[in-house]
């Protein structure tokens, strides 16, 4: 997975389990250089969901003096919240909760836009995500959570170079239906693997503007390489006599070529220098 | 720019430090903003009157590497170290009652600070809370300097964490009720401190005039 994760921008370098093992170790003597060493470490952030962090609750409870309620709800969230996970992860819900509330009320607006003015077109070069048009009467999904979860996945994929790349090359404007990916709306009813789905067909899209990449992460890419990257990898061959490189376009789609690549690799040691 | 300088109390830090955090607030990107974190929550642990003020020059940093880059990579690791640190406060007061009341300090600027859409951070609020509750207790109020911070943070947060946790604020001030009235070894400077703060409390955080007078003008003998 490195490959991909070095195209994100976020550097979720810190994660809970972490903070756990840290105190676990150090209690009593709270040994900073350990942290920083942690840190450095630039372990990533395994499972994204809010709740993987229920069980690490357990641990971290035992390393809290205080007695505080199991879970709580405040006034912010409807019914009990489960006790935290680290501070930034809190904050960085609140955040997204209320940005989710709200773009609901701004889709709100349109959609009774929608309904007095059915030739209005909100060209919205401010918002982020992409609305199509409500269909005036559609229902829309208002679940929090499912919008929550959703909006994370969106996220996901937009904090990536290659979608920095790709909004800084077409102006929205300019996007053609089809060849340049479209976000996915978020305040339609999908079923979840219908959505889950779209959402992985416009991250796949959006590779398409990804970095060319650099001389160290090649070697780790190998195992990882998208079909995009395998045909920059046929062509930029040099070893390769030029009959084989005339006859690889023809397999390119096929799984053959990987392990070709990783031929390659361990019997030769290409420098494969991508262009 | 020297205003950075006031502005920010950085004037406690060494010339390289103090020009990687002029850097943090104009350039975020370009720094690294782990050491920044950490550069500024070591000194506020160690600096008392950079303590009250360092929540500003964070917020100033989380403003601008939101606006740089859409990141947050400052903030992340300023609330995780806070974290930490908050997890071990126990410890910390035990070690050095200074650093404790350091970071009480700090935590509680932060707090003031680090807005999240104009709204407190509600991660920030129980933590706070623990930390006021701990000063609270008898043998915190025995000691002058953490009482004296009780009350300054009460001053500058106590309507803000009255309205995030009404309740909490109560049962706060259940406990300084207990302590001013019931507390022998209590000396008079702590009496003063904690009746004011009371009467502070119940002026609706603010003081009358007449308390005004009573606790801050100079008393001619």
């Amino acid at each position: 997975m490195s490959f991909r994760h070095k195209s994100r921008r976020t550097d979720k370098s810190f994660s809970l389990v972490d903070l756990c093992i840290i105190v676990s170790r150090n209690r009593g003597n709270l040994k900073r250089s350990n942290y920083q060493k942690r840190v450095a470490d630039g372990s990533m952030r395994s499972n994204e969901d809010m709740d993987s962090t229920s069980d690490l609750k357990n641990s971290n409870d035992n390393h809290r003096n205080s007695i505080r309620p199991v879970s709580f709800t405040t006034p912010e969230s409807e019914g009990p919240v489960p006790r935290c996970t680290d501070w930034e992860s809190e904050v960085e819900t609140d955040e997204m909760r209320s940005s989710v509330r709200c773009d609901m009320q701004r889709y709100r607006r349109r959609i009774l836009a929608a309904e007095f003015g059915p030739r209005e077109r909100n060209n919205s070069s401010g918002s982020s995500d992409s609305r199509d048009s409500p269909v005036p009467g559609e229902v829309m999904e208002e679940d929090e959570e499912v919008l929550m979860r959703r909006q994370k996945q969106i996220t996901y994929g937009k904090n990536t170079l290659a979608y920095d790349r790709y909004i800084k090359e077409v102006p929205k404007h300019l996007r053609q239906p089809g060849v340049h990916p479209k976000t996915p709306n978020k305040f339609k009813k999908y079923s979840r693997r219908s959505w889950d789905q779209q959402i992985k067909l416009w991250k796949v899209k959006i590779h398409a503007w990804d970095p060319p990449a650099q001389e160290g992460s090649e070697l780790q890419a190998i195992d990882e390489v998208d079909l995009d990257d395998v045909m920059d990898i046929e062509l930029d061959f040099p070893e390769l006599d030029p009959d084989s490189s005339a006859q690889t376009p023809k397999v390119i789609n096929s799984v053959p070529l990987f392990f070709f690549i990783k031929m390659m690799k361990i019997d030769t040691s290409v420098d494969l220098e991508m262009s | 720019m020297e205003n950075a300088k006031e502005d920010y109390k950085i004037q406690s830090f060494d010339l390289e430090t103090q020009k990687l955090l002029k850097t943090a607030l104009k350039e975020p990107s370009t720094v690294d903003l782990e050491k920044v974190s950490n550069v500024i929550v070591d000194q506020s642990l160690k600096d008392q009157v950079f303590s009250k003020e360092a929540g500003r020059i964070c917020y100033t940093i989380v403003q601008a590497e939101a606006k740089h880059n859409n990141g947050n990579v400052f903030r992340r690791n300023l609330l995780n170290r806070l974290q930490l640190e908050f997890v071990a406060r126990e410890e910390t007061r035990l070690r050095s009652l200074q650093e404790w009341v350091c970071f009480v300090t700090f935590i509680c600027n932060v707090f003031d600070y680090l807005k999240v859409n104009n709204m407190p951070m509600v991660a920030l609020v129980h933590p706070v809370f623990d930390c006021l509750l701990r000063l609270a207790q008898p043998d915190s109020l025995n000691n002058e300097e953490e009482v004296d911070c009780l009350v300054l943070q009460l001053h500058r947060i106590g309507d803000q964490l009255e309205k995030m946790n009404g309740q909490k604020m109560d049962e706060l001030f259940y406990l300084l009720r207990d302590g001013f009235l019931l507390r022998e070894g209590l000396s008079s400077m702590a009496r003063l401190l904690l009746l004011e703060i009371l009467e502070f409390r119940a002026g609706g955080w603010m003081l009358s005039d007449t308390a005004q007078k009573y606790y801050y003008s100079e008393v001619t003998d």
